[in-house]
């Protein structure tokens, strides 16, 4: 036990050293990199969604460099650009004929790997956008007959330009449900930008030096510890509240399901240890419901996207904080 | 000074201009007003009100140091008895000490309260809400004892108190929550407190305009303004109530009629002449034309209560002798006797019978005056032509010692031959050597004075002036002479004075001023003092309230005339054998001699009444003008005839004069079954005698088969005087109903209030709460925390309480997040805290809310706290549309 806690101990802090080193490149997204690590110890995928130019692919390089795989070489990092022409055996593999064994062998394709960005995931046809699918639900391809595992840490970083541009298609809800996390990117702040150009070269020189800080074991370790995180019943009652809740707003005509009830407890309890703690808040439940539900959740019109999720958590946190300690 | 400083020396200032001064303006007004309730004050409430605020000053500025208030108090209230015992010893035995140490208590006591006061203001926080309640309930006090309810009386008595309440409690406030360093407070209180003036002045000047109509509307409908009532009004006596001097008489005849109109007794003391009542008192001495002229009785005084200081009449004192029927109720010519009062009124010798008819001029029909002793009533019809003079009439039958004379309780102030006719009567009564009453009771009940230093030194004068008497009556004298003795420079040592203060019957501690200083005052200062000095050396005795006579005997002998200023108060004695006799002890007034009263013509030669019928219309017959009545009652030849068979008699009505208790009404008012008394003054009546064994049905045979009547009274029938119960109920409800209208005022004016401060109440609570050490003081400390921030303007809204927090700790440079984050560990977490955790929880609530006060401007945070809508958001939910 007392093992544990200094391992948990040593992994939060390596969680946060993790954190720094990716602000050395990705500069002024310290929200955003923590909804990446939150993705990633949830065992689940994140989607991040901008224009083009705002760091999502630098970030997940990033992220990719600082774990130190197996054999104490780097995690296997696989980007995948999408396009409309991409065919789902470019993502798995395929056989081919070995001229020596002269049998077909299972060529394996890029997500065969612990980090997959899928850039621009919504240009791809849907065929593609489905193959996708199973690996990221159960961690596995299934070609013809054969089963194949994924690696223990498998964690899609996918990136998509808004749903408005040009040549995309929409990714469906089932799609978009395996997404634990949505975040926007969104561009940094003026002060930001403007440190981001004068040492623009540092930001380069740093992305290849990154030192790794979090072993994969370690990784592997926290998933393993977010389910331990512990989690008032009151909070597990504000979860349920706040899904139902969805459900009846009159501005949203999808309301989120119990699937997505469970993901949202266990992407709490990951945020919770993202920011170093072993029990989930009332500020966990405040920064990252709009990021777990609002992707989930069909709305009535724009004015109701913008405010029913806020109005929802608002009573829910009004809630909360009038509650008196209870001990359970 | 080596004492710290609770308040700075602004506060102070503001403390003694803004909170004293006013207060201090607001007690001498409730001071007066007290003071004219309670004739134990004095009227001295200038001093008073000056003890006060000399008590509420200094403690102002005495606990604007670091004192104690329990140890300074005790010190101060142990030092002030210390004072208080020292002047009783030091000059015991003499009068003016014994003054001076009363003073003492008085300034002792207003002190304390004018410190305890001072205290308050000083240092407590809700002490200002307990003294406006406090205040309003003394004024509510105040009020209920003003029985001339007018709406404006009302309003402008209320309109001060409630302006001071909402005053005092919103600048304490106000004070209280002053930055010590705060610039320009002066200016900005004042800005404040003149807004606030104004508002209020116009908020009740606006009412006061907007509903000038409906009050005087309401004013009509109750009758509440006694002044519109004329000398006809129906509650009666008030007529007599007005003035006359001895106003302690009103109010005796107020508490035989109602109480209502005391408040006229401090009104006027003019000498209205107006007439009250003419009597012919059928007593005259041996020689059958010398008039003995006797006192009519209205009531006694018989009781003293010590606590209120004030003479009280007593139904239920022992052999209570006054009979007072009411001549209204009794049918016309029938009586009312009650012969218990010959035997109460414990007299047996030279007894005899008077008879007293009494005409009613301004007096009320309900009132039933007569000497002592009075056993009889029987109303009587007013003949035809004095009808427009006299209201009422009955006859009144009394037993009477033939000592009891108002001649012989005159003062004869010099007059020779009066002195000699006293001194005849009093030579019989000297054979009574030491009073003895029936039994113990008795001369316990008449004997008693209570104890005190007051009473005391009434009683060494008393005894000190009777020593050398043996015979109880050359005591009584050796009062009487001391009353009329002269000074060293040969002035009468009292004087009459009609206005020597507060009317009304005096308390003992004036009476003893009266007695032993001022030697002023009216009859019943008289009454009063001769009354204790009396009981002081054993002589049973009491205080007699009614009219004195003046005997204008010259031309109608044993006719008299009552004016409204000869309402008097008197004294009894009790002798045995003889009972109560008469005995008074008023120096004549000597600055208005009383002028002599015209003199009017008596009711004489009244016809014999011969027959009174008493029964129920059955038929009226307007056109033979008859009237047949079922009777059971009659009077024949002033003999009563009863039966339980009622038999119908028809009545001839041409001639009768038809009067109800309104006045002279005509013969359509006859309605059946209605109650009358039919009377008849016909000589065809008189030849018809009844015999010895006559009884009602053979007398009705022997009356003519048509009565002719003279006179028809109709009584007020019995629904009818149930419905005027149900109304005089329905009045009473309606004074109820105003002084519930008056609480509903007060209850919502208070909610108002209450509403007003409710922020600040709920943040008191909060605070109280959060300052508390125990299992949930974290909790109540983050809400405490938020309550204020929100109060102030800083609301959580939909930020997470590390946003908040941080956001906070941005503005007030605070270590809210710290705090914040720890209670968020101690609510959702199982850990337990670490050491410096804890730390934060206990050291934080402490510090910030100083911090958060310093950072906002003590302006902007009073402001705030009047915000009732952020008290609002503070508690509702947000709501999903």
């Amino acid at each position: 036990m007392q093992e544990q806690t200094i391992q948990i101990e040593q992994a939060l802090t390596n969680i946060k050293k993790l954190v720094d080193n990716i602000e050395k490149v990705i500069r002024g997204k310290r929200h955003q990199i923590e909804f990446v690590l939150t993705a990633l110890l949830a065992k689940g995928h994140i989607l991040m969604e901008d224009n083009p130019g705002t760091g999502k692919t630098v970030m997940a390089k990033t992220l990719a460099k600082s774990i130190a795989g197996e054999n104490h070489g780097e995690a296997n990092f696989k980007r995948i650009q999408f396009t409309p022409d991409l065919l789902p055996m470019d993502l798995i593999g395929s056989h081919i004929f070995d001229d020596v064994k002269k049998e077909f062998v299972f060529k394996k394709g890029p997500l065969f790997c612990n980090l997959l960005l899928a850039d621009e995931i919504n240009r791809a046809s849907p065929k593609v956008q489905s193959a996708l699918l199973e690996c990221m639900a159960e961690n596995q391809i299934t070609m013809g007959e054969t089963t194949y595992p994924l690696e223990k840490l498998f964690f899609t970083i996918a990136t998509q330009n808004p749903v408005e541009m040009e040549g995309t298609y929409p990714l469906p809800a089932a799609q978009l449900d395996r997404f634990f996390i949505k975040i926007y990117f969104g561009y940094v702040d003026e002060v930001t930008e403007l440190e981001i150009y004068k040492d623009y070269l540092g930001i380069q020189n740093n992305l290849t030096a990154i030192p790794q800080v979090l072993s994969m074991q370690e990784i592997l370790f926290l998933q393993q510890e977010t389910e331990k995180v512990h989690m008032h019943e009151e909070i597990i009652a504000a979860v349920r509240n706040i899904v139902r809740d969805t459900r009846k707003h009159p501005d949203i005509v999808l309301g989120a399901s119990t699937r997505s009830g469970i993901t949202f407890l266990k992407c709490l309890k990951a945020y919770a240890l993202v920011n170093g703690r072993t029990y989930v808040t009332e500020d966990d439940l405040k920064n990252i419901t709009s990021a777990v539900m609002d992707h989930r959740l069909i709305y009535r019109n724009k004015e109701g996207k913008q405010k029913a999720l806020l109005q929802i958590l608002t009573k829910e946190l009004d809630r909360l904080s009038k509650l008196k300690i209870t001990n359970n | 000074m080596g004492i710290d400083k609770v308040n700075n020396y602004k506060k102070v200032i503001a403390q003694l201009i803004l909170l004293a001064i006013p207060t201090l303006i607001f007690v001498f007004f409730l001071l007066w007003r007290v003071n004219s309730f309670y004739s134990i004050l004095q009227n001295d409430y200038l001093k008073q009100g000056l003890y006060f605020g000399i008590g509420a000053i200094v403690a102002i500025v005495f606990y604007s140091y670091r004192f104690r208030f329990t140890t300074t108090t005790v010190i101060l209230f142990a030092l002030n008895y210390f004072i208080y015992k020292l002047l009783g010893n030091i000059t015991t035995g003499e009068f003016d000490a014994f003054y001076v140490s009363i003073q003492f208590l008085i300034f002792n006591i207003l002190f304390s309260v004018g410190w305890l006061v001072g205290f308050g203001f000083s240092r407590s926080k809700y002490f200002t809400i307990g003294w406006s309640v406090l205040m309003l309930a003394v004024q509510i006090v105040v009020i209920s004892k003003t029985s001339d309810f007018t709406v404006s009386r009302l309003i402008s008595d209320i309109v001060p108190v409630l302006a001071y309440t909402f005053y005092i409690i919103y600048t304490a406030e106000l004070i209280r929550n002053m930055n010590e360093n705060e610039a320009k407070f002066t200016w900005f209180i004042t800005k404040r407190l003149s807004g606030f003036a104004v508002i209020i002045l116009l908020l009740f000047f606006m009412i006061f305009n907007l509903f000038k109509g409906d009050f005087k509307a309401v004013e009509k409908e109750w009758g509440g303004s006694s002044s519109a009532k004329g000398p006809k009004g129906q509650d009666g006596g008030n007529g007599d109530n007005n003035g006359g001097g001895e106003s302690m008489t009103q109010k005796d005849k107020g508490g035989a009629v109602s109480n209502k109109d005391q408040s006229k007794l401090s009104g006027s003391l003019n000498k209205d002449k107006q007439l009250i009542f003419v009597a012919k008192l059928d007593n005259f001495f041996d020689d059958g034309r010398t008039p003995n002229p006797l006192y009519f009785t209205s009531c006694y005084y018989s009781k003293f209560d010590t606590a209120t200081q004030t003479f009280e009449t007593d139904i239920n004192m022992p052999y209570n002798d006054l009979f007072s029927p009411d001549p209204s109720k009794i049918p016309l010519y029938f009586k009312k006797t009650d012969q218990s009062i010959i035997k109460k009124s414990l007299g047996v010798k030279n007894r005899k019978t008077v008879t007293a008819e009494i005409y009613n001029v301004n007096l009320s029909p309900n009132v039933y005056l007569a000497p002592s002793n009075a056993f009889y009533c029987q109303p009587i019809s007013v003949p035809k032509e004095y009808k427009d003079q006299f209201r009422s009439a009955y006859s009144a039958k009394m037993w009477v010692s033939e000592l009891n004379s108002a001649y012989f309780i005159y003062n004869p102030a010099g007059n020779r031959e009066l002195e000699r006719f006293q001194e005849q009567r009093f030579q019989k009564l000297r054979e009574v050597k030491t009073i003895v009453g029936p039994d113990k009771a008795f001369m316990d009940y008449y004997t008693y004075m209570p104890v005190s230093e007051d009473y005391n030194k009434i009683k060494d004068l008393a005894i000190n002036l009777t020593k050398d008497k043996e015979a109880p009556i050359d005591k009584i004298l050796a009062l009487r002479d001391y009353f009329l003795s002269k000074d060293e420079f040969d002035q009468p040592l009292f004087q009459y004075s009609d206005n020597p203060g507060i009317p009304g019957m005096p308390s003992a501690n004036k009476l003893t001023y009266f007695l032993l200083e001022n030697r002023k005052g009216y009859c019943a200062y008289f009454a009063g003092a001769t009354l204790f000095m009396l009981r002081a050396i054993g002589i049973p005795s009491r205080v007699v309230a009614g009219f004195s006579v003046v005997d204008r005997s010259s031309k109608n002998p044993g006719w008299y005339w009552f004016y409204q200023d000869q309402a008097h108060a008197w004294v009894q004695v009790y002798f045995p054998e003889y009972g109560w006799i008469d005995f008074d002890t008023t120096v004549p007034d000597v600055n208005t001699q009383q002028a002599p009263q015209p003199d009017g013509t008596p009711p004489t030669d009244m016809p014999k009444t011969y027959l009174v019928v008493d029964g129920i219309i059955e038929s009226v017959n307007e056109k033979t003008k008859s009237v047949t009545v079922k009777t059971d009652k009659l009077l024949f030849h002033d003999k009563d005839f009863g039966t339980s068979k009622p038999e119908e008699l028809t009545m001839d009505v041409s001639l009768a004069t038809i009067s109800c208790d309104t006045g002279e009404v005509k013969i359509e008012a006859l309605k059946k079954k209605m109650h009358i008394t039919a009377a008849s003054q016909a000589e065809i009546f008189k030849n018809i005698l009844p015999g010895i064994y006559d009884n009602f049905d053979s007398v009705v045979t022997k009356l003519p088969k048509i009565l002719p009547i003279d006179e028809i009274k109709i009584l007020p029938d019995v629904d009818k005087q149930k419905q005027k119960e149900k109304k005089q109920m329905a009045q009473k409800e309606g004074i109820n109903w105003k002084k519930v209208l008056l609480g509903l005022l007060f209850v919502i004016l208070f909610l108002g209030m209450l509403v007003l401060f409710s922020p600040q109440f709920i943040w008191l609570w909060f605070n109280s709460k959060a300052k508390r050490e125990n299992k949930m003081s974290a909790y109540w400390r983050y809400r405490a925390s938020l309550y204020y921030l929100n109060q102030l303007g800083y609301k959580q809204e939909e930020m997470g309480p590390r946003q908040f927090s941080e956001k906070v700790d941005m503005q007030f440079s605070t270590n809210f997040l710290a705090f914040s984050n720890v209670y968020q560990k101690l609510k959702y977490s199982t850990d337990a805290l670490s050491e410096n955790e804890t730390r934060t929880l206990n050291e934080f609530y402490t510090t910030f809310i100083k911090q958060v006060k310093s950072k906002t401007g003590f302006k902007t945070r009073f402001k705030k706290f009047f915000n009732l809508n952020n008290t609002i958001h503070y508690f509702t939910q947000p709501k999903i549309n």
